[in-house]
């Protein structure tokens, strides 16, 4: 009677203290704080049982210690319990991973206070036993997950797990967050910030003040005290307040000794307060961010034919290398080791690879102007060095037709004024040092250019 | 005696040699086998999972092929260049000895008004000086004797000394907020190139050899060209530890040649000893190392090998390399007549050029003589008129060749100079002590912004006053304009994931890029 009593207590307490994400009195924190530490005994306890219960079947006295073994579980299971309750109670955190962590633990005691009376029950009940404790451990198992998850994060297990499980389990993906305004400084600057620094502890799992920052509606809805951004005015506005205090104020965020945010991350979070807090302004007067690349274009997924591309390019004694790790910036064509027994029938040879190769290193080569008329039909290339080489430009026009390309170099080459004018149209870097194009300029004067006196 | 169950008797059972996989990942294990390996050899689980994250993916999705589509002998593991670089080469001048940013490039102009007055104790603070200059009981400043134009269309400040240089300053990202921990020659020059002011550590050219690989066969990776001395000037000493490959395998270290004579000794075969002698000899010669790597296994003795190859190759491409008879007079013209001189700056300037061009991943030129304690207006105007000129004309040709588009150019000393005078200070000289809290270097070509200067002294060239620069934020910018995460290029000793970066957090320098 008093067990089922007890279950009630335990599965009602939630709903009488609710843990509303406010912080509450400072024993109960420090109390609170006790938690991880205690949380380990019944943890131990619980699971020296089934063994206490196995090889009780050949050392009887053991059975008797299991039962010790049970009720002392069972009254650590409460303490952890009630100790989990004030931190969590005490400190104000809330969020889907605290309540299901909280979820577990209770239903862990109720489970184990179940098994202390079925396993001294007489009869039918005490069938149940085995059943019991083996539901018992697997919660306890998964009860754990979540409070490990909650001070370590929930990437701390699989960070490092070896690359080739993470790609067969598929955990090295993350979900990409989606905005309403993917281009605006909210997003490409600030969330990021946000997500490294504060999410955390408000967001979605875990949320401590009633704030959350993972998203910009709950960003300007607030926390516990109200808003926290006001737009226009930085300096009343408590996000802004928080992270600026000195590092040592019991206010100052982020909390609990993490680093505090870098001046320039200050400095964006200050000037888009000031401009308004939009979502949607993609840059703000007065930051300057480096200038950002339009994003490399990507060629495509060529990782099952390494060992062909590797033949070819051995056959034609030149390497094709990786431009970075990731395979989808292509291929370089290097040449440098071939030099001059590289020439039209090689380059031919690599055509089946054109859709992967973004650089053709061809300088010093033997490639001839038929050469053009093939590389026209690699579409990726981004860049071209031909300087050199016999290309007398007979055919350049072709190149025209590579949307990509932005480096075309013609230096030391027989290419002449006629020949390029195909190409006034070319947006990018065109080199034609010492050509009849361009033949090479006069000695410097050794005039200074100095703009004026200072 | 009765063996536990739970002991498994290590020398029985199937070891990595004997496994059906290839050649290259057995060799890998072999470098694997240390002392401490040894010792743990009993708990075999851990030396499986050591084997399985060496093999990576590839033991798991199956292209074992994918590993050697790359030339460069570079660790797969590593896996760089992170992300795709701006700069596939760079081109360290390094003006050893510290050369003094306020004559040069930190332009000052009101210190005129302030000449042989006393520098504020508020500037200096509590800084420990030098034992040249700390028993001086006057620290009198001393302005700079050359006055300053403003170049191009970014309107950089340069002293009169360097004419050649405000021509470029459009191609240049001046940064005149770099500033060092260290203030003697020694430690400052390891940290800049080491990250580390011990010696001991690998270098930043064998750091780049190690992560990236080679971009040739023919060549070394990783080039050093010292300039000949100028009596006339102070030089310190520059030492091999500065292109060491230190715990990294002595391949990667920098491969220096010689300011005076033949560039590398003993290049030609000597007489009776034709190609396919010297070939069967260093067969022979390699077969006998092999034999010792089976035996030891010992990665040193690889790096032998590749090195006896490395030699051989080079005794047909440096000929070739060093052979500039072919170069037109406007080479000439753009370099100056210095360039014709072997070993001198001009020549060495050249000489990068054309190493760039034959895929050379990293070539550092050492100017030596900036040490300029005393007799700076002696001094400064011969080290520019070695210097200014063949700096320009390098960035001119590489620009005009379209080389500078991937190619980073790097210039700067370890350290920059006081602005009180070492010694006396008169009318007609001065001189400078060394000076860590900041000095003026330069960038031009792949990765960064040209026509830029980032950072601000105070008032004395003295203290940084925004935007400063230290040397690992430096270097990490650098490894960023080659593709590389600076905290990703790594190399495990003494328990530590050692980088050139050191252990101090460091960031990337964003303003720096384009």
């Amino acid at each position: 009677m008093a067990s089922l009593l007890a279950t009630v207590v335990l599965l009602l307490l939630p709903s009488v203290f609710r843990l509303d994400g406010n912080t509450h009195a400072d024993w109960q924190q420090f109390l609170g704080r006790f938690h991880p530490l205690v949380v380990h005994l019944p943890i131990g306890l619980i699971l020296l049982l089934p063994l206490l219960e196995i090889a009780g079947r050949f050392r009887p006295a053991l059975l008797e210690a299991a039962m010790f073994v049970l009720s002392l579980s069972v009254f650590s299971c409460v303490l952890a319990l009630t100790l989990g309750y004030l931190l969590a109670y005490g400190s104000g955190e809330a969020g889907a991973s605290v309540t299901r962590h909280m979820w577990g633990g209770i239903a862990l005691t109720i489970g184990v206070g179940g098994c202390a009376l079925v396993r001294g029950a007489s009869g039918g009940l005490r069938g149940f036993y085995p059943w019991l404790l083996g539901s018992v451990l697997v919660l306890l198992a998964w009860t754990a997950h979540q409070g490990g998850s909650l001070t370590h994060g929930d990437r701390y297990l699989t960070e490092y797990l070896p690359q080739p499980l993470k790609h067969l389990t598929g955990m090295g993906t993350v979900q990409a967050k989606t905005f309403a305004f993917p281009d605006s400084f909210y997003a490409k600057h600030l969330y990021p910030v946000f997500d490294a620094n504060c999410i955390s502890c408000h967001g979605e799992r875990k949320v401590k003040g009633h704030l959350r920052l993972d998203s910009f509606d709950r960003l300007m809805r607030g926390g516990e005290d109200g808003a926290v951004v006001i737009p226009g005015h930085p300096e009343r506005s408590t996000l802004f307040k928080r992270i600026t205090l000195p590092a040592d104020d019991k206010k100052f965020m982020p909390s609990e000794g993490k680093p505090a945010l870098k001046p320039e991350e200050i400095a964006w979070i200050k000037a888009w307060i000031k401009q308004g807090a939009s979502p949607e302004l993609k840059t703000l007067a007065g930051i300057s961010l480096p200038h950002e690349d339009e994003p490399l274009p990507q060629v495509a997924d060529y990782s099952g034919k390494m060992a062909v591309i590797e033949q070819a390019a051995k056959a034609a004694g030149v390497t094709l290398v990786p431009v970075s790790r990731n395979l989808g910036d292509g291929l370089v064509l290097n040449t440098v080791d071939a030099g001059a027994k590289f020439g039209d029938a090689q380059l031919v040879s690599l055509e089946p690879f054109a859709p992967y190769i973004v650089e053709a290193e061809l300088g010093r080569t033997s490639v001839t102007d038929a050469s053009l008329g093939t590389l026209a039909k690699f579409p990726h290339l981004r860049a071209i060095h031909l300087e050199g080489t016999a290309i007398t430009g007979n055919g350049l026009a072709q190149l025209a037709q590579l949307q990509q390309l932005r480096y075309l170099n013609l230096s030391g080459t027989q290419v002449t004024a006629a020949a390029v004018a195909p190409l006034t149209s070319f947006k990018g870097h065109l080199y034609l040092y010492n050509t009849p194009a361009r033949p090479i300029p006069a000695a410097p004067d050794g005039q200074s250019t100095a703009r004026k006196e200072p | 005696m009765k063996q536990h169950p739970l002991c498994t008797d290590p020398d029985h059972g199937p070891t990595v040699m004997d496994l059906p996989i290839a050649e290259g990942m057995k060799a890998e294990w072999a470098e694997l086998e240390t002392r401490r390996h040894f010792l743990g050899r009993a708990g075999k689980v851990l030396g499986w999972a050591a084997l399985a994250s060496l093999a990576g993916d590839k033991v798991l999705t199956g292209d074992a092929g994918a590993a050697n589509v790359s030339v460069p002998p570079a660790p797969q593991s590593l896996r760089l260049p992170n992300f795709a670089p701006k700069a596939k080469r760079a081109i360290y001048l390094f003006m050893s000895g510290g050369p003094p940013q306020m004559d040069l490039l930190d332009y000052k102009p009101n210190l005129a008004q302030l000449y042989d007055k006393d520098i504020p104790d508020s500037v200096r603070g509590a800084q420990a000086l030098t034992g040249m200059t700390a028993g001086q009981a006057r620290f009198p400043i001393a302005p700079s004797h050359w006055a300053f134009k403003q170049y191009g269309q970014s309107g950089a400040w340069v002293s009169d000394l360097m004419p050649y240089t405000g021509r470029m300053v459009d191609d240049l990202t001046i940064i005149k907020s770099t500033n060092t921990d260290a203030i003697n020659h020694e430690p400052a020059i390891m940290l800049l190139n080491t990250g580390n002011m011990n010696a001991g550590k690998p270098c930043l050219g064998s750091w780049l050899s190690y992560g990236l690989g080679s971009m040739n066969d023919n060549l070394p990776t990783f080039m050093v060209l010292l300039s000949k001395l100028n009596p006339k000037e102070n030089n310190q000493p520059v030492s091999s530890r500065l292109w060491s490959s230190g715990y990294l395998s002595s391949e990667y270290s920098g491969v220096g040649l010689r300011s005076a004579g033949d560039p590398v000794l003993y290049l030609s075969d000597p007489r009776g000893v034709d190609r396919d002698v010297r070939r069967k000899m260093l067969d022979a010669v390699n077969e006998i190392n092999r034999q010792t790597y089976q035996e030891l296994g010992d990665p040193e003795t690889n790096s032998r090998i590749s090195q006896y190859e490395m030699a051989y190759r080079m005794q047909a491409s440096v000929p070739e390399l060093t052979d500039m008879s072919r170069e037109p007079q406007s080479t000439w013209d753009l370099y100056g007549p210095d360039a014709k001189e072997p070993g001198t700056f001009a020549y060495n300037c050249l000489m990068a050029r054309r190493m760039a061009e034959r895929g050379v991943r990293f070539t550092q030129v050492y100017k030596r003589g900036w040490d300029v304690h005393a007799d700076v207006m002696g001094m400064l105007p011969i080290l520019c008129q070695e210097t200014d000129r063949p700096a320009y004309a390098l960035i001119t040709d590489l620009k005009q060749r379209g080389l500078l588009d991937d190619t980073l150019v790097i210039w700067g000393g370890e350290f920059g100079r006081t602005v009180y005078s070492q010694g006396g200070l008169s009318a007609d000289n001065y001189g400078r002590d060394h000076h860590p809290r900041c000095f003026t270097t330069w960038m031009a070509g792949g990765g960064v912004r040209p026509g830029i200067t980032y950072g601000e002294t105070d008032e004395y060239s003295y203290n940084v006053v925004k935007d400063p620069v230290p040397v690992r934020d430096f270097n990490a910018t650098l490894l960023h304009c080659l593709g590389i995460d600076h905290n990703k290029l790594t190399y495990k000793f003494q328990g530590l994931e050692q980088k050139l970066t050191g252990t101090t957090p460091a960031s990337v320098v964003n303003g720096l890029l384009a």
